[in-house]
Order: C-alpha cells, then sequence, then structure tokens
C-alpha cells in the first residue's frame, strides 16, 4: 500500500471519529440547546472533515461541507439561531455528509445531485446565495500585508554532499559472488539515492545469460558521508566495475534547480514498477527504478473497487492473544521437530522438508504479528520538549531538546516501558548535567545547554541515546559519598569509569541537595532496574565538564527471541543469540592459566577471561574445566568474555517465559522458555553472570580490562 | 539563503492524515527534518526547546488554535522572529487579517500543492537550495 492510500485510510478512520463528534453535538444541541461548546465540536468536526477530503481529493464531499460548515459558523458567530425547524435540517446534513464519507471511502464518486435537496435546505437557511465556490483556494489576499522575514546567514550548512555516481559491473563481478542489488541498498542506507537503471544493453529473453550483468546504473546521492565512505561501498567490487563517483555539490546558491521535483497541480508521480521496466515490449533506454523513498502514486485513476481496502481498529488484547499463539507456536513447532529428529531417516527427511517450511511461515508469522504491535518511540519522545521546558523553567536554565530517530519502530511493550526511565534520565541531564547560564558562560560554553535524545536500530536492538553538554559527573564527588555510604572500601583505587558506574548502584543519590525535582529517592539504580527487567542494558559515559552520555540498549521484542540452546552437564540453557560473538574450540594452548582465574583465552591478541557456566551455575560439567566449547560472548560495552560450556544444541526462536513474578530475580538469569522437548530451560542474562563471575574471581576480570586496554592501545 | 535538508519545520495539525499529508509534500521539497504538534499547546512547548526555523499551523484546532498559538510565539522574548504559515481550510478574510496584525509571515488554503507550499516557503524564507 503507498503511503498516500495509507493517509487516505487515516483520514477516514479520522472521519469515523470527527462524525461521532458531529453527532453527539448534534445530539446535544437538540437536547439541551446550542451551548458554544457544542456548537464548535460541531463546527470543528465538519471542518476538519472538509480540510482533509480538500487534500485528498473529494471534491462532492468538499462541496457539501462547505455549505455546511459556512451555516455552522453563522451559528457560531451567534448571527444565526438555532431552531426547532433548522436543528432537523441540520441532522440531515450530518447524514448525508456521513453518507458522503461512506461513498469516498468506498471509492464511488457521488452524483451532484446527491445531497441536494439538503443543500438547498441549508442555503435557505443562509438567506443569500452563499456557499458556492468550495474552498475559495483561488482567492486572493493580496492586499492583506503579512510580516516580511529576513533569513539570517546563521543557518549552518549540514555538510550534506551530492555525489554523481555511475556504476556499471563487468561480468567478474558476479563471477565473484557480488551482488550489485546488495551494494545499490547499502549506497541507498547512506542517503538519498535517486538512480536511473541502463537496460540498453539487455539483450532478447532467450539470449539471457543469467550470469552476466547487463544492466548499469547511474544518478545522484545525496549524503552527509565522505566520498571515501560512498567510495568504501564498492570496496570489494572496485576492480570488476566501471565506476566513477564525482562530488557535484554545488557551491552557494548556484545550485542547479532539478534537485526537487516540483509535481503539476493534483497529480501524483506513478514511479514505475521495476519488473514492469524490463518486461515492457519496447524498452525505453532508461527508466527510473529505485528512489530512496517511496513517491505516492497516483490514486485517481485506480479503480474504485480497489480502494476499499481499509485499517481496523484492533483492541490490543486480541493481538496479545496472537503473540501468545505465536508463541506457543513456536514451542509447537520445535516440539515436532524434536520427535521428528528421533525418527527413522527414511521417514524424517520429507517431514524435515515439510518442517522447515513451517519454520519459515512461523518466523514470518511472528514478524507480521510483531509489526503489528511495533509503535515508534516517538510516543515516549513526544512528552520529552515539555518535561523539558518546564524544567528549564523551575531551574532558571537554558536547555535545548533535540530529538532524532522519533520513527524507530519498537514493542509497544517497550516504548510503555521507556517513559519512566527516559524521563527520570532527562530530568537528572536538565536538573543535575546542565549548569546555569552563568555557570555555563564562565566555563566558556554557550548559555544554552542541549540535550539530544536520540533513537535507532543497531544490531537487532534499538539503541536510545541521551546525552547533555553538561557538568557530567565529578567523581571525586561520586567516590566520596560512595564512601560515605559504604558502598566502596576506604582503599579501593578505582578507575574514573568505575566510579562513575557508581552511580547505578542501589541507594546511591548523587545529587547533593535533594532537590524539588530530582532528587526523590529514587536513582540511577531503579533506572538500570526497569531497563534490565525488559532485557536492555544501559551504560553511562561522562566527561568532567563536557558532558555525560547514557545509552539504552533494547530488545525490540519481549515475547520472542532468536537463542542459541547450550548444554552444561545435564542442564538445558539458552544464550540469546544478541549476547553471542562467536563459538570456538580453543586449543589448549592458547589457554592461559593466571592464579585466580578460571584461564584467559588468547584470541587474535585480545586475552579474554574465561567463565566456565558450569562452575558459575553449580552445575557439574561433563567435558571438564578444559573441554567443550567457549562462546565468546558481549557483556555490556566494550566486555567481552569466553562462556565455557559443554555443548551446542541448536539455534531456535525461543519462547521468553518470565519468571521474576513467580520467583523474583535471580542472578544471572533473565527468564525461560520451553523447549522442544517440553523442558523447561533459563535464558541466561550474560550481563549478570559477567558480574557474578567477577565477584568470584575479580582479579582474572580486572586484568582482562587492563590487558585489553593495553593491546588496544598497541594496535 | 535557507538550505532545505537543514530546515527544521514544526507542523501542527490536530489531524493526523493532514499532518502526515504536510509531512509528505514538504519531503518533496527536500526538508527532511520535520517535528509535529497535534495542538497549539504541544507545539509551542516543542519550540520553546526545540531549533525551529519555520512553523506551519493549522488554525483550527482544540483548546489553543493557530492564532492563539501565533501570538503566544510572538509573545515569546526567544520565538518572537520565528516564521510563521498559518493553515486555513477556507480562505477567511477576517481571520487573516486578525493573523496579519498578529505577525503571520504567511498562510496556505487547504489543500495546496507542492509547488503553492515551496512558493509560499520561499516568499517568507527566500528561495530554497
Amino acid at each position: 500500500m503507498s503511503s498516500f492510500e495509507q493517509l487516505k485510510h487515516r483520514f477516514f478512520d479520522e472521519c469515523s471519529d470527527l462524525l461521532q463528534q458531529l453527532e453527539n453535538g448534534l445530539t446535544d444541541i437538540r437536547e439541551s440547546g446550542a451551548s458554544d461548546d457544542a456548537v464548535n465540536a460541531v463546527f470543528r468536526a465538519v471542518h476538519s472533515i472538509k480540510g482533509g477530503a480538500g487534500i485528498f481529493g473529494f471534491d462532492a464531499l468538499v462541496r457539501f461541507a462547505h455549505v455546511f460548515e459556512t451555516v455552522l459558523d453563522e451559528i457560531r458567530s451567534h448571527r444565526m439561531d438555532i431552531t426547532p425547524d433548522n436543528i432537523d435540517t441540520l441532522l440531515t446534513a450530518g447524514d448525508v455528509l456521513s453518507d458522503l464519507v461512506a461513498m469516498s471511502r468506498a471509492g464511488e464518486t457521488p452524483t451532484s445531485e446527491y445531497g441536494h435537496e439538503c443543500r438547498t435546505a441549508l442555503e435557505a437557511l443562509m438567506g443569500d446565495g452563499e456557499g458556492e465556490g468550495g474552498g475559495a483556494a483561488g482567492e486572493d489576499f493580496a492586499d492583506i500585508e503579512f510580516t516580511p522575514v529576513k533569513f539570517g546567514d546563521d543557518e549552518e550548512a549540514d555538510g550534506s554532499q551530492t555525489y554523481e555516481i555511475s556504476f556499471r559491473p563487468r561480468p567478474e563481478l558476479l563471477k565473484k559472488a557480488n551482488e550489485p542489488l546488495f551494494i545499490l541498498r547499502e549506497l541507498r542506507a547512506l542517503g538519498e539515492l535517486e538512480l536511473t537503471a541502463d537496460v540498453s544493453r539487455l539483450p532478447a529473453l532467450a539470449e539471457i545469460e543469467f550470469d552476466h550483468p547487463y544492466l548499469a546504473w547511474s544518478g545522484k546521492l545525496k549524503t552527509q558521508a565522505t566520498q571515501e565512505k560512498v567510495a568504501g561501498v564498492f570496496d570489494f567490487v572496485v576492480d570488476d566495475c566501471e565506476l566513477s563517483i564525482v562530488n557535484v555539490t554545488p557551491a552557494g546558491d548556484t545550485l542547479p534547480s532539478d534537485n526537487f521535483t516540483p509535481l503539476p497541480d493534483n497529480e501524483l508521480p506513478m514511479v514505475a514498477a521495476p519488473e514492469a521496466t524490463i518486461a515492457a515490449a519496447p524498452m525505453p533506454a532508461a527508466e527510473t527504478v529505485m528512489a530512496s523513498k517511496p513517491v505516492p502514486a497516483a490514486e485517481a485513476k485506480a479503480p474504485p473497487q480497489k480502494v476499499a481496502a481499509t485499517t481496523t481498529r484492533v483492541v490490543l488484547e486480541k493481538i496479545d492473544r496472537v503473540v501468545n499463539m505465536v508463541g506457543e507456536l513456536v514451542i509447537a513447532q520445535a516440539m515436532l521437530g524434536q520427535i521428528v529428529q528421533d525418527l527413522p531417516e527414511t521417514v524424517s527427511g520429507r517431514l524435515l522438508q515439510t518442517l522447515e517450511e513451517v519454520v519459515h511461515h512461523t518466523r514470518e508469522l511472528k514478524d507480521s504479528v510483531m509489526s503489528m504491535r511495533a509503535q515508534p518511540v516517538g510516543a515516549v519522545f513526544q512528552r520529552m520538549p515539555r518535561l523539558v521546558g518546564e524544567l528549564a523553567t523551575k531551574t532558571s536554565k537554558k536547555v535545548r531538546l533535540e530529538m532524532a530517530g522519533e520513527n524507530t519502530e519498537v514493542d509497544r511493550s517497550i516504548v510503555e516501558q521507556l517513559a519512566d526511565p527516559l524521563t527520570h534520565i532527562i530530568r537528572n541531564s536538565v536538573d543535575h548535567g546542565i549548569e546555569t547560564p552563568d555557570v555555563r558562560a564562565a566555563a566558556g560554553k554557550h548559555e544554552e545547554g542541549t540535550v539530544r535524545l536520540a533513537a535507532e536500530h543497531r544490531g537487532g536492538r534499538i539503541v536510545i541515546q541521551i546525552k547533555d553538554d553538561g557538568a557530567g559527573i565529578n567523581p571525586d564527588r561520586v567516590l566520596k559519598k560512595a564512601r560515605e555510604r559504604g558502598l566502596v572500601g576506604p582503599d579501593a583505587t578505582l578507575t574514573d569509569d568505575e566510579i562513575t558506574n557508581l552511580v547505578f548502584m542501589p541507594g546511591f543519590s548523587t545529587a547533593e541537595a535533594v532537590s524539588d525535582i530530582s532528587g526523590r529517592g529514587v536513582g540511577m539504580d531503579v533506572v538500570k532496574r526497569n531497563i534490565q527487567d525488559i532485557g536492555g542494558r544501559i551504560s553511562l559515559k561522562s566527561e568532567r565538564g563536557k558532558g555525560m552520555t547514557i545509552q539504552l540498549a533494547l530488545p525490540l521484542t519481549l515475547a520472542v527471541m532468536d537463542g542459541m540452546v547450550i548444554r552444561v552437564g545435564k542442564e538445558t540453557y539458552v544464550v540469546p543469540m544478541s549476547a553471542m560473538v562467536e563459538c570456538l574450540r580453543p586449543a589448549r594452548s592458547d589457554i592461559h592459566d593466571l592464579v585466580g582465574t578460571q584461564g584467559m583465552l588468547r584470541l587474535r591478541g585480545e586475552l579474554l577471561p574465561i567463565v566456565n557456566l558450569g562452575n558459575l551455575l553449580e552445575v557439574s560439567s561433563t567435558e571438564g574445566d578444559n573441554g567443550g566449547v567457549v562462546i565468546i560472548t558481549e557483556a555490556g560495552d566494550d566486555i567481552r568474555f569466553g562462556l565455557r560450556v559443554d555443548e551446542l544444541c541448536g539455534h531456535q526462536q525461543v519462547v521468553i517465559k518470565s519468571i521474576e513474578e513467580s520467583y523474583g530475580s535471580i542472578p544471572g538469569i533473565s527468564a525461560a522458555t520451553i523447549l522442544g522437548n517440553g523442558r523447561v530451560a533459563f535464558i541466561l542474562d550474560t550481563e549478570k553472570l559477567y558480574e557474578l563471575a567477577a565477584v568470584q574471581a575479580p582479579a582474572a576480570m580486572n586484568n582482562a580490562r587492563l590487558e585489553n586496554t593495553a593491546a588496544a592501545a598497541k594496535s | 539563503m535557507p538550505i532545505a535538508s537543514t530546515l527544521k519545520v514544526l507542523i501542527v495539525d490536530d489531524q493526523n492524515s493532514v499532518r502526515q499529508m504536510t509531512r509528505i509534500t514538504l519531503e518533496e521539497l527536500g526538508i527532511k527534518q520535520i517535528h509535529e504538534a497535534e495542538d497549539g499547546k504541544v507545539a509551542f512547548a516543542t519550540a520553546t526547546v526545540q531549533p525551529i526555523d519555520l512553523i506551519i499551523s493549522d488554525f483550527n484546532m482544540p483548546e489553543m488554535d493557530g492564532l492563539m498559538l501565533l501570538r503566544a510565539v510572538r509573545g515569546h522574548a526567544a520565538l518572537r522572529k520565528l516564521p510563521f504559515i498559518l493553515l486555513t481550510g477556507r480562505g477567511d478574510r477576517e481571520l487573516l487579517v486578525k493573523a496579519a496584525q498578529a505577525g503571520v509571515n504567511n498562510y496556505l488554503v487547504k489543500p495546496f500543492t507542492t509547488p503553492i507550499l515551496r512558493e509560499k516557503i520561499e516568499q517568507v524564507l527566500g528561495k530554497l537550495t
């Protein structure tokens, strides 16, 4: 469905609400007289329907709504009274409007006679012939003087560059298993891409060799990326194609005006479907096959019957039920898989094939359902400008809020649970982070502080960053406080980073004075807990005097995830795929024994601590301390370690079943799931595992960090 | 001379479909940084904390209408000069006179086309590049 069509459906959904308001208002007026509120509500409803109808080109609807609106405006401005006579006309007009909306929705064009009688009655109410002429768009108000604006030169350029790209693959490119489509996709990810495919080399169908690249592309890319980065997209194929990338960014105002595509009035361009381009018999030399954003397709020419598909509002619980059913389906399918595997191969062969298809469909089903539940994080972001504004006033600070990525989608349950942590973090930033204007000026900063809130998808997770350019965290103060509270021993030596992260410890509040805004005894520890509860990670970086960045990495959904089923001894666990980097069977020589550790793994010059899952969870391993498989796991930012398990049993989708409500929070375990054999397995929380291991063998973990810093510095 | 891709525009309309349509039209002009608000109050709060270069606001909205928003913006020390285009559902002369007196920079009658939107924006801000 084109975005234009989607918008039309949205408009009709709004119309349903507006018509409801209209009816309620009119009923109100009939029963208890014309209160200003009721008349206004009715006027607004008709006005909004007219406005939208105009935009989407439903002329008959506009014409009728216009007359209706004019009458209501007369009533609204007390130039006309409501009488039992005309209220009936208004009610009829409401019905006619509703019919017209229904017709427009169904794609029918109402005849001009439709509602004529009612329209005449409405016009009669006004006495004179006003009401003709519809939207009055052509009216000129040239004599009204509008305030002129002088646009200052303070507008900063965004560094956006335009490159002219021409890309002509040679046969070698395909033979080396490179795919032009992927390259073009990657290019599109960099910015606005407008490409034209050159199909002139395309031979007749019978002569086409499947591994010969007949197509070439040329066009423009508008991006903030550097030329090196654009060229980098072609890194693997640069020798196997004819490529040219030229920066054609215009300097100053000599920009060619063809950067824009002004549209003729009321006409929207058609996008040529790529398939159609190739199939078309008289082949045009070039055809636009790819645009960086979909252009709304022309609507008016489509046969009216096709317009009927609409959006539906569904009660959330129903979708939740589907999500649960998909979860059960995933489990049932895993069980089926288990059974098939135990069958003799003669029987299982074909079954396996079909089962694979079922797995595929289940995955798609899951994705579709999840996309139904997805919501842009903008829903939460939207509340923040107001919060920041109010806080800034209250604290007499100047704060600007920048937001990016509001359209990033994530499961609604996550969106809901984001509100509290985000509010808290932003509150902290404005209250404690950003300094007062005079302090900022004294430090040589702009008087106005900036808080930036950005969301993006990264590696199967959504990452939300809250960054301010305030004072950052004062490590001395944090350390002092931590010592006072007994959170750190008097002679512990900690790095600045470690100190900053003390703010996440329970019972820690950095605010020296408990303020009206932040100091409510709820600290960052609760924020961390909240984020961890939804399977997320939080990390904090602070630079004293320069500001602070808090990053939240959250799963996209709470219901189903990709997991690796592993075995230790007789126990089976699941490691989230998102936490896994790689798996290997290290040679004995790669393992270095270090006192107080379970061994350090040397991996491509990096020393990683190994954690024996069996030892940690007190399960006796079958493979011994040096056997089995090591999973390189990520536990938060820049921290990696090896998790030693006995065996990898396979990758599968697992349904997340919360155990917290029944059993409370268990260190190292985030949730449970049901496996194909019907048994329950715990899903491991790798970050917590790392912390647990660090408590048992702090030396190893610290060493790892030091070693790695040193290694990183060297490389 | 404003650069379309860096221009930050705030669309204010209580109708989601109209906001989206306006967004698409702005995007056709190469404008990328588009914020939305569903009524005058949210718009005002947004404008006070977000850098905005241009407000395109509907007139007819519940609670705080476009004219009230315009007056609030013109009365705010930092936003006083913020370019403001009023969207109206019909060419209501009386309203436009009031808006002009309150310091509106231009108006736009719904429905509008991409060229008209461009023309109005350019009348206010100068040629878009």
